[in-house]
């Protein structure tokens, strides 16, 4: 059969179909029956209990039917109650509405049956609607779930990005590596120099030895040249790409990201942001590291103060054409002589770091036409902020 | 002394580094012999002389410093001078303690290396001079007979001749020709001389 398998399906194909179609008239007409089924169901069970209880009731006991039309109405939808309200009412008016036994009703108890197939009505109407917004619920929380983890995903890429920039912040191995590649040349170089002096002081001077040693000079400089250039070209490649930023959001980011972090070294992290600030022109991911970069420092700033209140005050702010992004931090502060330096490349306070990040920010800043400076706190800490010019949207697509 | 030449071994993967050390070796009139990694090194055929290598640490493969420990697992004593572009003092103490003569950073003075240099070969001189004695001293040694063996051993230990002869049961003018053809066949000139050949033969813990 299923090596035959490829001819039968090709001739079946189209009693496929067919079939496929009974299936979905057969489903609508499976779905009426089954309102048909839970209404017949429930008011016969109402009918029969009544039946059983009424003997011990002087007067019509009727309520076992409002159960029934809102059962009906709950499983059934509005069509269920609707049939349940109907199929009620004829058989309270043949068996319970006097005279019993007759469809015909009498004039003092037909106020009675209206009453009844009001209350039903109403029973019907309550129940399908009660329903329906218990489904609706489950289909906001359904919804709220699929967008809560839709935004956990972007929060993790956001997070891994974040991590792969901070993994460039520090940039020790490509410190590492452009030094290796720069200081091997200029090895040779001092070498070189050195045996050019030893060739020309010989008796008499070995000139011969000498143009071939400085014309290795001149190959190695060369070469050192070329590795500086690569380098250059290597940062160049990444060109800011300026968009329409939100700096609450971006400082909002860095924030949920730095949280774990912040906990751990036992710091405090604040941010006093204004809402509906102008958003500025700039590349979010530089942005990011320059943020990212002042509030590393802030906090190994503060590592070292003990018995102190550890606290980072994240704050942007409007002041004249500019926006003002200050990074404060409740640290040791910096001395007159350390202030001046600390935006000179390779200079760091650190014991373990490179001297990069600050001066690195300054030129990301001032890319953005801005400014990043420092600035004592009276109370003790530092404060780092940076401006931000603000274009008016229309000048600039 | 028939001395022969000394030789400098370079190992350095960077072409222009060992190019150049090798020029400044040259031009104050040493023999350099360049490699560009330690397995070039170890496999080419070593002359016989005075040497010393000048290693760098960062190396394709194995490490500058994984090397120095292969060489002496292998009982391969050349001294060794390092350099590298980027050391830190465990690795430095690490080289030292294991007896390289110098840790340079690159780029050096030239002094630093030369001087490096020098001593890495008169640490090698010395040590090749000491081997040849005790080699020369041990085919001396050979030449003897049991009994004059047997004489020597206890001459150097301080007896005097009435002692020796008690012991092995001869009479003291026995012991004297016995004492003298050792002397002789030792090459040694006096009872002290014998007494430092017999310690560099049998080194006392």
């Amino acid at each position: 059969m299923l090596l035959a398998g490829g001819n039968a399906d090709d001739n079946s194909s189209p009693l496929r179909r067919v079939m496929a179609d009974r299936v979905s008239t057969g489903s609508v007409i499976l779905k009426f029956l089954r309102r048909l089924g839970v209404s017949l169901l429930s008011v016969g069970l109402a009918f029969a209990l009544t039946m059983l209880l009424q003997p011990l009731f002087p007067y019509p006991f009727l309520f076992l039917f409002f159960g029934a039309v809102m059962a009906s109405a709950w499983f059934g939808g509005t069509a269920g109650g609707l049939l349940a309200v109907l199929l009620s009412t004829i058989i309270v008016d043949y068996f319970f509405v006097p005279p019993v036994h007759s469809f015909s009703i009498s004039t003092t108890a037909e106020a009675y049956l209206f009453a009844f197939v009001a209350c039903a009505l109403a029973a019907s109407w309550i129940s399908s609607a009660k329903k329906k917004s218990e489904v609706a619920l489950q289909e906001a929380l359904d919804n709220l779930e699929v967008r809560v983890s839709e935004r956990s995903a972007e929060l993790f890429k956001t997070q891994t990005e974040l991590a792969h920039l901070s993994q460039v912040l520090s940039m020790g191995e490509l410190t590492a590596s452009i030094a290796h590649e720069i200081n091997q040349p200029l090895t040779a170089v001092v070498t070189h120099g050195h045996a050019c002096l030893e060739w020309l002081s010989a008796d008499p001077p070995n000139l011969d030895k000498t143009r071939q040693t400085i014309e290795r000079i001149i190959l190695d400089g060369t070469r050192a040249g070329a590795t500086i250039s690569r380098v250059r070209a290597l940062f160049k490649k990444e060109a800011p790409v300026k968009d329409w930023l939100d700096v609450n959001e971006v400082v909002h980011e860095l924030t949920i990201f730095l949280r774990d972090e912040a906990i751990r070294r036992g710091i405090l992290v604040q941010t006093d942001l204004v809402p509906g600030l102008p958003k500025i022109k700039a590349d979010r991911v530089q942005l990011q590291q320059v943020l990212l970069n002042l509030i590393m420092n802030g906090m190994d700033a503060m590592d070292d103060v003990a018995n102190h209140r550890k606290e980072l005050v994240i704050s942007a702010r409007v002041e004249d054409a500019n926006l003002v992004v200050r990074v404060v931090d409740s640290g040791k502060g910096l001395d007159g002589q350390t202030a001046e330096k600390i935006f000179t490349p390779f200079f760091t306070t650190k014991p373990h770091g490179i001297g990069l990040g600050l001066s690195l920010s300054r030129s990301i800043v001032e890319a953005h036409e801005g400014r990043l400076w420092a600035s004592p706190r009276a109370s003790g800490g530092t404060s780092f902020q940076f401006t931000l010019p603000i274009h008016p949207r229309d000048s600039d697509g | 002394m028939a001395e022969t030449r000394e030789t400098i071994f370079v190992v350095d993967d960077d072409p222009s580094v060992r190019d150049a050390i090798s020029n400044l070796l040259e031009s104050v009139g040493m023999r350099a012999k360049v490699f560009a990694s330690t397995e070039a090194f170890w496999k080419a055929p070593r002359p016989d002389g005075p040497s010393c290598l000048v290693l760098d640490v960062r190396l394709p493969g194995a490490s500058g410093l994984e090397f120095q420990e292969m060489l002496i697992k292998k009982k391969v004593s050349i001294p060794i001078i390092f350099v590298t572009a980027h050391g830190d003092v465990p690795m430095t103490s690490r080289a030292m303690k294991a007896g390289a003569i110098e840790f340079l950073m690159k780029p050096f003075q030239k002094d630093e290396l030369l001087m490096a240099v020098r001593h890495g070969l008169d640490r090698d001189r010395i040590r090749r001079e000491q081997e040849a004695e005790l080699s020369a001293l041990k085919v001396k040694i050979g030449q003897l007979s049991d009994r004059e063996r047997e004489v020597m051993d206890l001459v150097v230990t301080g007896l005097i001749n009435k002692e020796i002869g008690a012991k092995l049961g001869l009479s003291e003018v026995t012991i004297k020709i016995y004492r003298s053809r050792v002397m002789q066949k030792m090459e040694a000139a006096s009872l002290a001389d014998l007494v430092r050949m017999a310690d560099r033969l049998n080194p006392r813990a």
